[in-house]
């Protein structure tokens, strides 16, 4: 008796809580809509064109790769400030390797991502292992990276970089690959949905209805057909952006699928449970820095690509648009919960708002306290809903 | 930390001055609360509850976790504001419609809560006034008042070894417990609820705490005591209240009260025994730990453990009681290698020296440690109740790195038939179970990394008595397993009724290597506070022949 009134009240509670994060990804995918409306209708039609469409991706594509790593910062209960200066050294030493020493494209990158992977290491071995706060860690190296950059540039902008490089950071991938591609992604997401209800057939566990799995399919390839689609028409994906969508399945992959990602929301949620259960959580943070150190790399080539030269002043306050854009995304500032993909829908609202705004000659100081207030209503939307909980 | 044997130096005198004295008038009940209902969306949470309550009355208000209690409590204290609930409170003679916890406050009635709501960095005398400090012009504190109002206080109470001035968290749970009542009094409580306030306190930490109570009583001040310990309740309560799935069940004179007839209403039908002790074999040592020593992290002169030894045999149940500050925690986290600051000592497993420095290798090694405070240290909040058990043993299910949910979920729904956890899905946030579920759940997490040596840091805290017979049954169905048990446990009739061997510990040293027959409370306490050699072999006469030999085995 006791226990069946306990647990209705358990079922509805969740069922709620579980409606509110639905809800709340729905109202992001919402707000981005009416951004969208808005300016479209305010530019006449200019804003939803495939032209502006395709800008609009590759200018969110740096702070979407950032973001990617970030997410995983923050749900694992840190924060890194330096992932902006960090980003403007490395495509600072992609530019250098490029103009004076010209290595070769794939060394180049090989050295400025195992490059990226060593400072990220060195911040997370600070935070985790001689336990100085990240917060302190990244502001030193927000400084620190900010001054090498300096150096290895010599303070001026580097440039012409090579084509190749350029190509990484403004070239498109082929119409008919770009199709080829969406086919093969079609064909994966039927894969991996044939994969789990076999999985769950042999565990005895439900499966969904086969109608719903069909309707799934069909909704998936209809947003990839869309997007390929809108692309195409104007020059295809632009390379940033399928690095991102690449990221994007890899970063989920790891949040929800692998041993790794379980334990970075343990070590953010509570980590003295965490490390009383055995899990190594100093070396759990450690890798969480690492591959914030790649995602800076990455990000760091593309932003030198795309602006063709290594400029001293690049990446300056991005880290800021990329916690931001994890914020805005439904990441917990306690650490614990969070998605890669909200954070990167947290950087799309970003994105369009620069984009919107540029478009419509708005004064850069009201693009500023625009976006500033859009951040901290984001945040509160979530602490509200969330205060149930707590 | 003050030495907890200080506080059980403590006796408490009589008060010498009470300023909230409580004129005895015309109302018979100092409160009345008639036919409370509260609803929380669809579902009943109380329904028609009555409590009459004389002034210098003690309630004991007993019922299962989930009753009600802090339900009720909350709608007493206007936690949940006039209007939100049915039914009326009559305060002396007057309807009282409180909308806050400022209003209720101001009319006597005072809630001190389990987790008790001190700021550990700022000192006694802040505490105790704290949102209602004494002012100079200008809104400077008064700190010369408030010292002077502080001690006469704290002398009332007869804890003079205080220093008001220094912060909180140099004491002791017990003295802070002593300084929420204080800070209570300075409110000028007519009424106090206190929910489980000695939960996390020492049997002699207890008493102080009881007496207390009964002075309180005497000078007229009302008291609702929330307690899952019942001894207590019948230590000093007037009147039991028993309430059950939110249902009024009995009130009734302590007097015509018996403790089994309390437990057999609160879950509704009699309980054969708290303690279902089973027979089972002791067989070949397992675990040895020599030479043990803890320092202290703040005071490295300190040992918080000094050169203990001690061992466990297979499918051996062994207790560990003492006071806290003892040191128990502090040497069971030492061998599971979880302890924080310095320590020294050597752990073998099976006669083999074993490296244990850090939890993760010793869970390699078959050890597994369930501890102590569950909030912080067992349950990961925002995994939900499946990821929380597997955990520890997340590669089990995986791959590459990869985990297998389907075989991870088969696993889980095993556990939780197996412990019998009550929950309506694997998927649910494990905030959302009571505590003896949490419970169960990291127990669950520690006996999937199948130890063979496991420790229990007060396995029942914060349980409900149905939930604690599960985990009693659970551990001898493990000790038949030859699974050998360390439990430390703060509740002496807990320790008596399930452990094989008793080790007693008191300011970091082994006060005492008991076996658990013929064994009293008093000769464990005793023990304890070190009044007096105790003869292990003298009292040990009737000890079976192979628990004999286990002794001899003793470092």
């Amino acid at each position: 008796m006791i226990t069946t009134t306990k647990m209705t009240t358990m079922v509805s509670g969740t069922s709620l809580k579980h409606l509110f994060s639905q809800y709340k990804m729905l109202a992001l995918m919402l707000s981005i809509a009416l951004i969208w409306i808005f300016f479209n209708w305010q530019t006449d039609g200019g804003f939803l064109t495939p032209r502006n469409l395709s800008n609009l991706l590759r200018q969110m594509s740096v702070t979407g790769i950032l973001a990617c790593g970030m997410a995983l910062v923050i749900i694992g209960g840190e924060i890194d400030l330096s992932v902006g200066s960090l980003l403007g050294l490395l495509g600072g030493i992609a530019a250098v390797l490029n103009v004076s020493y010209p290595l070769p494209l794939a060394l180049n990158l090989a050295v400025v991502l195992g490059c990226g992977l060593l400072f990220g290491l060195f911040n997370g071995f600070l935070t985790a292992y001689l336990r100085i706060p990240s917060f302190i860690v990244g502001l030193g190296g927000m400084l620190a990276y900010r001054g090498m950059l300096l150096g290895v540039t010599g303070g001026i902008t580097i440039a012409p970089v090579s084509s190749g490089l350029v190509y990484l950071g403004q070239g498109y991938l082929p119409v008919q690959i770009g199709m080829l591609l969406g086919m093969v992604l079609m064909g994966l997401s039927v894969f991996l949905l044939w994969k789990k209800r076999s999985s769950n057939t042999h565990y005895g566990l439900p499966v969904a209805p086969l109608w719903r799995d069909g309707l799934r399919i069909v909704m998936i390839g209809g947003i990839l057909f869309a997007f390929i689609r809108t692309l195409n028409d104007y020059e295809g994906i632009p390379l940033p952006v399928l690095l991102l969508l690449v990221l994007l399945g890899i970063f989920s992959y790891i949040t929800t699928q692998t041993v790794f990602g379980r334990r970075i929301y343990a070590v953010g949620s509570n980590m003295e449970a965490t490390r009383l259960s055995g899990v190594n959580v100093q070396s759990v943070k450690l890798w969480i820095f690492g591959l914030m150190g790649l995602m800076c790399a990455l990000a760091g080539v593309v932003n030198t690509g795309r602006l063709a030269a290594g400029s001293p002043s690049a990446g300056t306050i991005s880290e800021l648009d990329a916690i931001a854009a994890c914020f805005i995304g439904g990441t917990s500032m306690r650490g614990g919960s969070g998605t890669v993909h909200g954070a990167l829908i947290g950087a799309l609202v970003m994105a369009s708002l620069d984009n919107g705004m540029s478009m419509l000659d708005v004064d850069t100081y009201w693009q500023m306290i625009v976006k500033g207030g859009i951040l901290t209503l984001a945040v509160w939307v979530d602490v509200m809903t969330r205060s149930g909980r707590r | 930390m003050v030495p907890a044997n200080m506080l059980a130096k403590f006796s408490v005198g009589t008060m010498v001055m009470i300023h909230n004295v409580v004129k005895v008038s015309m109302f018979d009940y100092l409160l009345e609360m008639k036919g409370i209902g509260k609803q929380f969306g669809g579902v009943r949470a109380l329904n028609g509850i009555d409590i009459k309550i004389k002034a210098g009355e003690c309630i004991g208000l007993c019922g299962e976790n989930g009753a009600g209690k802090s339900t009720l409590m909350k709608v007493l204290s206007a936690v949940y504001p006039y209007g939100s609930w049915e039914g009326e409170i009559i305060w002396e003679g007057q309807p009282l419609q409180a909308h806050s916890i400022r209003d209720t406050e101001a009319a006597g009635i005072v809630i001190i809560h389990q987790e008790l709501m001190l700021v550990p960095e700022l000192s006694v005398v802040e505490n105790i006034f704290m949102g209602h400090e004494l002012t100079l012009f200008g809104g400077r504190m008064n700190y010369a008042a408030m010292h002077q109002r502080a001690e006469q206080l704290l002398r009332e109470l007869s804890i003079p070894e205080m220093n008001v001035a220094l912060p909180i968290m140099h004491y002791g749970g017990g003295h802070q417990q002593l300084v929420e009542i204080a800070k209570a009094l300075n409110k000028n409580a007519k009424l106090l609820i206190l929910d489980e306030p000695s939960s996390s306190l020492t049997s002699s930490e207890i008493a102080v705490l009881l007496n207390l109570i009964r002075q309180l009583k005497a000078k007229g001040v009302a008291c609702v005591y929330i307690s899952h310990k019942l001894e207590e309740v019948a230590a000093i309560c007037d009147t039991v209240v028993v309430i059950r799935d939110g249902e009024h069940i009995a009130t009734t004179p302590m007097h015509a009260l018996q403790l089994d007839r309390i437990i057999a209403q609160m879950v509704g039908r009699e309980m054969a025994t708290l303690y279902p002790k089973e027979e089972h074999v002791i067989g070949e040592l397992v675990l040895e730990a020599r030479n043990i020593t803890c320092f202290d992290s703040d005071n490295p002169e300190r040992k918080r453990v000094d050169n203990v030894s001690f061992s466990v045999r297979k499918g051996e149940i062994l207790g560990i009681a003492g006071l806290v500050g003892a040191g128990r925690t502090e040497l069971v986290s030492a061998v599971f290698g979880a302890y924080h600051g310095k320590s020294d000592g050597e752990v073998r497993l099976h006669g083999a020296v074993v490296d244990t420095s850090s939890p993760l290798k010793s869970i390699r090694q078959g050890l597994a440690m369930v501890p102590e405070d569950r909030k912080h240290h067992g349950i990961v909040a925002d995994l939900d109740v499946g990821q929380n058990m597997t955990l520890a043993v997340l590669q089990q299910f995986s791959q590459y790195g990869k985990i297998d949910q389907g075989a991870e979920l088969n696993v889980i729904r095993s556990e939780i038939t197996k412990l019998g956890l009550k929950t309506a899905s694997p998927r649910l946030p494990i905030t959302s179970l009571s505590g003896g579920n949490q419970q169960k759940a990291v127990l669950s997490k520690m006996l999937l990394t199948q130890p063979k040596v496991l420790i229990l840091d007060e396995p029942t805290r914060g349980v409900d008595v149905g939930a604690k017979v599960e985990i009693y049954k659970l551990i001898f169905t493990l000790v038949k397993q030859g699974v050998a048990i360390i439990m430390v446990s703060s509740e002496l009739d807990e320790v008596l009724g399930i452990a094989d061997r008793v080790l007693v510990m008191g300011e970091g040293k082994i006060r005492g290597n008991f076996i658990n027959k013929l064994l009293t409370q008093e000769m464990v306490l005793a023990a304890a506070i070190g009044s007096g050699a105790v003869n292990q072999s003298a009292n040990q006469t009737a000890a079976k022949p192979d628990i004999a030999s286990i002794n001899r085995n003793l470092a």
